[in-house]
C-alpha cells in the first residue's frame, strides 16, 4: 500500500507539473535558449582567444612577379588564413565595417626588387594580440619568400621550442554553456517546487492529505522524488542537446571526456542539491510570490557567483575565491573535471562531499522551519 | 453507541509572543466536550473563528498537541486506521485543480488505500451520486463553483466512510445545486452514514439536522435535539450575541 501510494503522488505531481506551460517554459525552454544563444555569443570570443580562428584576408597582388606570386600562394595556403576576395566594389573600410576581413594585404609592384615593401591594413578595432599574431605570420611568409627558405618554422625549430601543456582550464563555449545552463535551470526547479507546495497549503489539498491514512515521511517523498527526477531529466536533455544538436550549430565540438559515466554520480548529488534548495525555499517563503522572488534570486545569485553567467576562468582571483560559497560552482567544476580535465573519481569526489552537505543543511533547515498546515 | 466522542479537548495554536498578553481569547477550544451519535446528522454551529473548523482539524487528525480525549469509535484521535473510517469535505474545495474529477478521486482513493478496481467503481459511484459524471475527463479548472463543492463532496464519499465530516458543504453554491447536495447527504444518511455538519446556514442546518451542538469562543454552550428548537437563527443569536465577530 505504501509503494502504491507514493506512486500516485509522484504521479499526482507529475502531472500538474507538466501540465503547467510556464513550468516547462523554465525549465526546459529557457536553458535550451540560454545554451543556444549565450554559446553562440561567445563562440567568437572563445575562437579568438583560444584556438586562433583563421585571420581573413584580403590580397591585392599588384607585382604579379615571381616572388610576389609565390608570397601570395603562401599567404593562401597557410592554415592559419583564409583568403577572402575582395567583394565587388567594396572599398577597404566598408570591408573592415562590415566585418568581411581582418587586414588587406598589398604586395605591390616592385617587391621583387625590394624597393617596395609588403602592405598591411589592419581592420583598427581588431585585437591586439591578434594583430600581432598576423603580423607575426606574415613577416614569417615574407622572409621565406624574399630569403629563399622553404619553411621557416622548420629552421627554427631548434631554436623555439613549444612546450605549453593542453588546455584543461578553459572551456569552450558548448563545454561550458551545457552544464552551465543545465545547473542554472536545475536550480530554478525550487520555483515551481516552492510555489506547488505553498499553493496546496493554501488551497487546502495539503492539509485533506493529512485526514488520510498517509505517512507524512511518504508525503515528503512523495513532494522531492518527482521534482528530483524531473532534474535528472533536465541535466539528461541538455547534455544530449549539447552533442548531438549544439555542436552541430556552434563551431565547437562538445566530447564529454574520457570518463562520462563520473556524470551519473554528479548529477545524482547534483540534483539532491537542488531539490534540497526547492525545499528550502519552500519551507521559508509565505506565499507563492515570496517563493517565486525567493527562488529565483537565489539561483541568479548562485549563478553570478558560481561561474555559470561569467566562466571562472575568466573571474579576477577575488571572485574564484568567492565563487565557492555557491553550490552552483561546485557542481560546474564537478562537470568542468569530467569533460575538460578527464578528471578521476577520486578528484569530483571532494565536490560531491560538499554538494551533498550543502543538500543536507538545506533538507534539515527545511525540516525546522515546514509548517504543514 | 456514539460514533464520536470529544471530551473537555483544549486546543490554542502557536499565538506571536505580542498577541499572548493581549487579554483576548488565546483558545482555539477550551474544554469543549460535545458527542455525535451513530446514524445521526448533527449540526455543529458557531460564528466565525468560534472554533468549528479547529475541531474538525482535530477530529481528522490534522492538529496534535489538544489535551483532552478526541475519539471515533472509541478510538482515540489522531489514529491512522480509524482515519479510513471518515470522509472529510473542508471548507475550501481542496481538490487538484489541474487534474481532472476522475484523476483527483484516483489519486484521493489511493491515498484511502483502495484497490485500483474498486477505486473505478466507486468513482463511478460517487460521480453520479453529485452528477458529475458527464464532466469526470475535464479539467477541474473549468468546473462552476456548484460542481466544484459537489466534487469536493464526492472526493470525501469515495471510500465510504461511516462518518462523514462537512466543513460548509453548501458556501457559493446555487439553490439548485445546493438542494443536489442536501439530498445527496438525506440518501447519505438513510443508508447508514453518521454527518457531522458545520455551517452557517441555519435553514440547512435545521433542514438536515436531528441533533445541535453550539459552539462559541471555543465552549460548547449548548447541545440537544433540534427538535426543541423552534427558530434556529434566533434561538442562534440569542445565545452567542448580536455582536460582530471579526477575526
Amino acid at each position: 500500500m505504501i509503494l502504491k501510494q507514493l506512486k500516485e503522488l509522484i504521479k499526482k505531481e507529475m502531472l500538474i507539473l507538466l501540465r503547467d506551460r510556464q513550468t516547462i517554459l523554465l525549465l526546459f525552454i529557457m536553458p535550451v535558449a540560454l545554451i543556444l544563444f549565450l554559446s553562440l555569443a561567445m563562440e567568437g570570443l572563445w575562437t579568438d582567444k583560444l584556438t586562433g580562428r583563421k585571420i581573413q584576408l584580403v590580397i591585392e597582388n599588384e607585382s604579379n612577379s615571381f616572388k610576389a606570386n609565390l608570397l601570395e600562394e603562401k599567404i593562401k595556403s597557410n592554415e592559419m588564413i583564409k583568403h577572402i576576395v575582395r567583394p565587388q566594389g567594396m572599398n577597404d573600410d566598408k570591408i573592415f565595417a562590415d566585418g568581411k576581413a581582418h587586414a588587406v594585404v598589398t604586395i605591390p609592384k616592385g617587391f621583387d626588387e625590394g624597393d617596395n615593401p609588403v602592405e598591411i591594413y589592419f581592420d583598427p578595432v581588431i585585437d591586439a594580440g591578434y594583430k600581432i599574431a598576423a603580423r607575426s605570420l606574415l613577416t614569417s611568409l615574407t622572409v621565406e619568400v624574399v630569403m629563399g627558405i622553404e619553411n621557416l618554422d622548420a629552421v627554427v625549430a631548434g631554436l623555439v621550442v613549444e612546450k605549453t601543456k593542453p588546455n584543461k582550464e578553459f572551456p569552450t563555449p558548448l563545454q561550458q554553456n551545457v552544464p552551465a545552463y543545465a545547473i542554472f535551470a536545475m536550480f530554478f526547479i525550487a520555483i515551481p517546487m516552492s510555489i506547488g507546495f505553498l499553493k496546496e497549503k493554501k488551497d487546502g489539498t495539503l492539509q485533506r492529505l493529512f485526514t488520510y491514512p498517509v505517512n507524512t515521511n511518504l508525503l515528503i517523498l512523495g513532494k522531492i522524488i518527482p521534482y528530483y527526477l524531473i532534474n535528472i531529466l533536465q541535466f539528461i536533455l541538455m547534455l544530449l542537446l549539447g552533442v548531438y544538436v549544439m555542436s552541430h550549430i556552434i563551431s565547437f565540438s562538445f566530447n564529454l571526456g574520457e570518463h562520462p559515466w563520473h556524470m551519473v554520480p554528479v548529477t545524482l548529488v547534483v540534483a539532491a542539491a537542488t531539490t534540497g534548495f526547492g525545499v528550502l525555499v519552500a519551507s521559508l517563503a509565505r506565499t507563492p510570490e515570496q517563493s517565486s522572488t525567493l527562488a529565483a534570486t537565489g539561483a541568479i545569485l548562485m549563478g553570478v557567483f558560481g561561474g555559470i553567467m561569467i566562466p571562472h576562468v575568466l573571474m579576477p582571483l577575488f571572485m574564484k575565491k568567492l565563487a565557492m560559497i555557491s553550490p552552483m560552482y561546485w557542481s560546474h567544476q564537478a562537470y568542468l573535471d569530467i569533460i575538460l580535465r578527464d578528471a578521476a573519481f577520486g578528484v569530483i569526489l571532494p565536490k560531491l562531499i560538499i554538494l551533498t552537505l550543502f543538500a543536507g543543511i538545506c533538507f534539515y533547515i527545511a525540516g525546522r522551519r515546514v509548517k504543514w498546515i | 453507541m456514539n460514533v464520536l466522542d470529544i471530551s473537555s479537548v483544549t486546543f490554542s495554536y502557536d499565538l506571536p509572543k505580542d498577541k499572548e498578553n493581549s487579554g483576548g481569547n488565546q483558545y482555539a477550544l477550551k474544554n469543549f466536550s460535545m458527542f455525535v451519535e451513530n446514524g445521526k446528522i448533527h449540526a455543529l454551529l458557531g460564528p466565525n473563528g468560534a472554533g468549528k473548523t479547529t475541531l474538525m482539524r482535530i477530529i481528522t487528525g490534522q492538529l496534535r498537541g489538544y489535551s483532552g480525549s478526541a475519539s471515533i469509535y472509541g478510538n482515540k484521535m489522531p489514529d491512522k486506521e480509524t482515519l479510513k473510517l471518515i470522509g472529510y469535505a473542508p471548507q475550501p474545495i481542496s481538490v487538484y485543480t489541474t487534474l481532472t474529477a476522475k484523476e483527483n478521486l484516483r489519486f484521493f482513493g489511493s491515498m484511502a488505500g483502495l484497490q485500483q478496481e474498486l477505486i473505478k467503481e466507486r468513482a463511478n459511484e460517487v460521480l453520479e451520486k453529485t452528477g458529475l459524471s458527464a464532466y469526470s475527463s475535464k479539467p477541474v479548472s473549468t468546473y462552476s463553483g456548484g460542481m466544484l463543492r459537489r466534487l469536493n463532496l464526492a472526493v470525501a464519499l469515495l471510500h465510504l466512510p461511516k462518518l462523514l465530516l462537512l466543513d460548509e458543504p453548501t458556501v457559493g453554491v446555487d439553490p439548485q445545486s445546493r438542494n443536489h447536495i442536501y439530498e445527496t447527504l438525506a440518501g447519505l444518511n438513510e443508508s447508514g452514514v453518521t454527518i457531522l455538519l458545520c455551517t452557517h446556514i441555519m435553514e440547512e442546518a435545521q433542514r438536515l439536522c436531528s441533533h445541535v451542538t453550539l459552539v462559541d469562543q471555543g465552549k460548547d454552550i449548548f447541545s440537544g435535539d433540534m427538535k426543541e428548537i423552534d427558530n434556529l437563527e434566533a434561538f442562534f443569536l440569542e445565545r452567542t450575541g448580536k455582536g460582530l465577530r471579526d477575526v
